[in-house]
């Protein structure tokens, strides 16, 4: 199958602004995606939530830009756009007609420069609700919601910054003050720590002298790169953690986390190809076996999350069948982790989980707004944007023998965090007489 | 991890930007691909469009048939018995296609919805030709596996369990089966409820497939890079031998549902829920109407744009939602109308007031010149990204086929978006949104608002206790 090699330019502006541009013009769109070196890692104690908080607040207007005119200018242009914070970094992204591109890096531009000018008590106010119901929608009223803060708090020592959720704690978001989240935002938001993708129908050049006209004028801050706190970690969590958090759902779910090999080892690659023979569709084992065959879950996943501070994160879940019991469901999890640790997978199953993968990859590459994602990811996580060219060949490259070392040293007892939903009340009684 | 010093200070300050907007350059010509249209002997419809450049080509075998063609008494059948298209043919288990599939690194899918069923694989061109064997098996050749069958039932029983549990699947529900009267389909979920889903057997499975599939009804979509690639032959090879069915069913006609007769607000009890889920609106459009567009931009500033009047109101004026948004559900019959919006307890009848201001509004008053740019910009704007993939070009043809729309509607929808107008948009909120029949649905903990929601004189209020939710002791 043939993946197309990306060719793009790679450069810095004198403030430190890395502009990468890719050029393709099969569609008139094109996408500018710039990442911030800055994450949920960079808050401070008491301070949690900050680099999410300002996924809102940029939108809530600069210097020239009114309150939430950055969406409607986008809009205007037929362009699409939207943000994200993780636990390394945030991005802020916008696909276009390709003729409005400028705008966008005019936009992203005005509140790199200027956001503070902006940033007024009630605006912060406003946002600050905004991302309370955030919470509320995307955590606290949904079921099984509170699943992947409760997985990382069990993973991550308290002191470890990857211990506390993106969405950061709402009493420390009650506390900020606005001087409190100006200084963040002026230590951080800076060129010096940002990448800017833009890729698809544009000329080079063009884009260079926009860049320069746009955000040449933006200082460096020169305290830069922050200093983080050593973030190494065992390789294992050293221990079981077991929970069992009673919700209001009507089937039992176990969730299961890892501590895996940091995003950037080939070992990590190895357990995403594990990933998808384990639970990718299904064919998969634990689709085939808990699903299929034995009938004790409703469903189960499991995936990767690659982070560059000490450690990465495996996680998974089955939802139990009403009735069954949930000593059986993980036994059977659990047996099948296990095995694939144990003895190599069959080369029919590595075949099948390369195709698969050959063919996400083509299908994901050919939207400008991935590769624009993908060229900032790498550049701002590894100094290495090339690896969008080259993640393929690793993936393509992994052997039995990696796929068996890596998950004999993750799926271990002592490397586990296990969360079992259980219903409360009526709910369980209910879910029992089905 | 230790809080450093007055680092943020030292940054110097006067950043020197742009203050002028850039204007736009010149757009390039975009026009939505030309596609061919053939038909095979015996009926099936093929459509190719090619799209340079595009490897990864996208097949789609689209039924216009759905789950509204069924019958009551067989609610989620349609669902059940195209998601059970993949699990054995005569030629191969479940298993069996699943590998052969994942060989060629083509994820095959079938699976339908209110409109239409549809089988079909996103695959790298070389390989289209075995993947559409694939296809061809699933959609020809199912035997619907007593076992099979029997599992996908359980596994939608337990989804119906969890959706009652998800305060916004209940939402979605308790909405449906207030504004639509007993006898219309879109009274139920479309993968059905318990009482019916609970008869599905793989006989009934077998039944459909043969009273719906018949080649002459179904159309054979495929886009991509096809230089070189004769879809038409490879179509015949596969499907040419598939007879025609002249007895198949033709579609249902889905009764009209004439909708409440007044604002009626229902309150689903949840106790200590955190949020409040509400929906508010009534029997909407069906896909086929004259003021399509008008409509589309009407509902682009009501509920559909980052600065539509719901969420500018509710989200960046006040703070009690994460995002509030309005449209239509367009189906084959008038699918449902509904404003939606999830807020935090205590602003519950605050929120419903002000979203049932903006649903009068937008019909006593005219939409500003602003508000109309905005829309029309985005829309007609916006064109050209929604069709970047092959999927997205084959799922934009399926949508034209299923609706039996004419071949330029995509080529036609930009003018027609442009010359909508500020009384066109008067007019189509006028004769579509009609809040004083709407239903006020609210999933939410009834004790914290029920008095101010019965104070604020809305309308008549039914709350519902009873349900495993509300005895749980939270």
């Amino acid at each position: 199958v043939p993946v197309p090699t990306i060719t793009f330019s790679d450069e810095h502006l004198p403030n430190g602004l890395r502009l990468i541009v890719a050029e393709d013009h099969l569609v008139p769109v094109a996408a500018v995606n710039l990442w911030y070196g800055v994450g949920s890692k960079h808050e401070q104690p008491g301070k949690t939530g900050f680099a999410h908080l300002f996924e809102h607040v940029m939108f809530e207007g600069s210097a020239h830009v009114g309150k939430a005119e950055h969406m409607a200018l986008i809009q205007a242009a037929g362009g699409v756009m939207n943000g994200s914070t993780w636990l390394d970094r945030t991005n802020y992204f916008e696909t276009m007609p390709s003729h409005e591109v400028e705008l966008a890096l005019w936009l992203e531009a005005d509140r790199m420069g200027t956001l503070l000018d902006a940033l007024s008590q009630e605006n912060l106010d406003n946002q600050r609700d905004v991302v309370k119901n955030e919470k509320r929608q995307s955590y606290d009223n949904r079921p099984y919601g509170s699943w992947n803060e409760r997985l990382f708090a069990a993973l991550f020592p308290p002191e470890h910054p990857y211990h506390h959720p993106t969405i950061g704690s709402m009493a420390d978001l009650d506390a900020a003050s606005l001087e409190d989240v100006s200084a963040f935002f002026r230590l951080h938001y800076a060129p010096n720590n940002a990448v800017v993708a833009v890729v698809g129908d544009v000329e080079p050049d063009q884009v260079r002298a926009w860049a320069a006209r746009y955000f040449g004028g933006i200082p460096a801050n020169a305290l830069l790169p922050v200093a983080l706190p050593d973030l190494s970690l065992p390789g294992t969590l050293g221990g079981e953690v077991r929970t069992i958090i009673p919700d209001r759902v009507p089937l039992p779910r176990i969730y299961w986390g890892f501590r895996a090999p940091v995003f950037g080892d080939p070992r990590l690659d190895a357990l995403d190809l594990a990933g998808q023979i384990l639970a990718g569709g299904k064919g998969s084992r634990l689709h085939r076996r808990l699903v299929r065959e034995d009938r004790l879950a409703q469903d189960v996943v499991l995936f990767s999350m690659g982070f560059v501070g000490g450690s990465s994160v495996t996680a998974g879940w089955a939802t139990a069948r009403p009735g069954v019991e949930l000593e059986r469901l993980e036994a059977a999890f659990w047996e099948e982790l296990e095995r694939v640790g144990r003895e190599p997978v069959s080369d029919d199953e590595l075949e099948r989980a390369r195709a698969l993968t050959e063919a996400d990859e083509l299908g994901a590459l050919q939207r400008v707004d991935e590769r624009a994602d993908r060229l900032s990811m790498y550049a701002t996580l590894f100094d290495d944007p090339d690896l969008i060219n080259r993640m393929l060949p690793r993936y393509l490259a992994v052997t039995a023998s990696d796929i068996e070392a890596v998950c004999g040293a993750v799926f271990r007892p002592d490397n586990r965090v296990v969360l079992t939903y259980v219903p409360t009340g009526a709910a369980a009684r209910s879910a029992a007489a089905t | 991890v230790s809080e450093s010093r007055g680092r943020g200070e030292a940054r110097s300050p006067g950043a020197t930007v742009v203050a002028d907007r850039p204007t736009p350059g010149v757009p390039r010509p975009y026009h939505f691909p030309a596609f061919d249209r053939a038909r095979l002997d015996n009926g099936l419809g093929v459509i190719a469009v090619d799209l340079p450049g595009r490897e990864l080509v996208s097949a789609s075998l689209v039924l216009p048939s759905g789950a509204a063609d069924e019958r009551e008494s067989e609610g989620g059948l349609t669902i059940l018995m195209a998601r059970a298209l993949s699990e054995g043919t005569r030629r191969r288990s479940a298993i069996e296609l699943v590998e052969a599939g994942e060989r060629l690194g083509a994820s095959l899918h079938a699976e339908a919805g209110w409109d239409a069923i549809s089988a079909g694989v996103d695959v790298p061109v070389g390989r289209l030709a075995s993947a559409l064997d694939l296809v061809a098996e699933l959609v020809a050749e199912p035997t619907f596996p007593a076992a099979e069958v029997d599992r996908l039932r359980e596994e939608r029983l337990n989804d119906l369990l969890q959706a009652r549990a998800d305060p916004r699947r209940r939402a979605e529900e308790a909405f449906v089966e207030t504004v639509y009267a007993p006898g219309s389909p879109y009274r139920r979920p479309a993968g059905g409820i318990r009482e019916t889903v609970e008869q599905i057997e793989a006989a009934a499975c077998v039944e459909m497939h043969l009273r719906r599939f018949d080649p002459s009804r179904m159309t054979l979509i495929v886009g991509g890079d096809l230089e070189g690639v004769d879809v038409v032959a490879l179509a015949a090879e596969r499907f040419g031998a598939w007879a025609a069915s002249p007895t198949a069913e033709p579609a249902a006609v889905i009764p009209v549902s004439p909708g409440l007769q007044e604002l009626r607000v229902r309150v689903i009890h949840r106790p200590g829920s955190v949020q409040t889920e509400i929906r508010i609106g009534h029997v909407g459009l069906p896909r086929r109407i004259d003021d399509f567009h008008a409509v589309s931009v009407m509902s682009a500033i009501l509920g559909g744009l980052f600065n539509s009047r719901l969420n500018r109101r509710l989200r960046e004026e006040k703070g009690y939602a994460y995002g509030a948004s309005a449209g239509f559900d367009l189906r084959r019959a008038a699918g449902p109308f509904a404003a939606r919006t999830a807020v935090n307890t205590e602003v519950t009848v605050p929120a419903v007031v002000d979203m049932l201001a903006e649903l009068e509004r937008i019909r006593d008053e005219d939409v500003t010149p602003e508000e109309l740019a905005a829309a029309r910009d985005f829309l007609v704007g916006v064109f050209p990204l929604r069709f970047e993939t092959p999927p997205a070009v084959v799922g934009a043809i399926g949508g034209l086929v299923v609706h039996d729309l004419p071949v330029d509607e995509l080529i036609r929808y930009r003018p027609a978006i442009e010359a909508v107008s500020i009384v066109a948009v008067r007019a189509a909120a006028e004769a579509h949104v009609r809040p004083a029949e709407a239903a006020v649905v609210l999933v939410g903990d009834a004790d914290a608002f029920l008095a101010d929601l019965e104070n604020a004189g809305i309308g008549p209020v039914t709350v519902e206790r009873e349900g495993p939710e509300a005895a749980d002791g939270r």
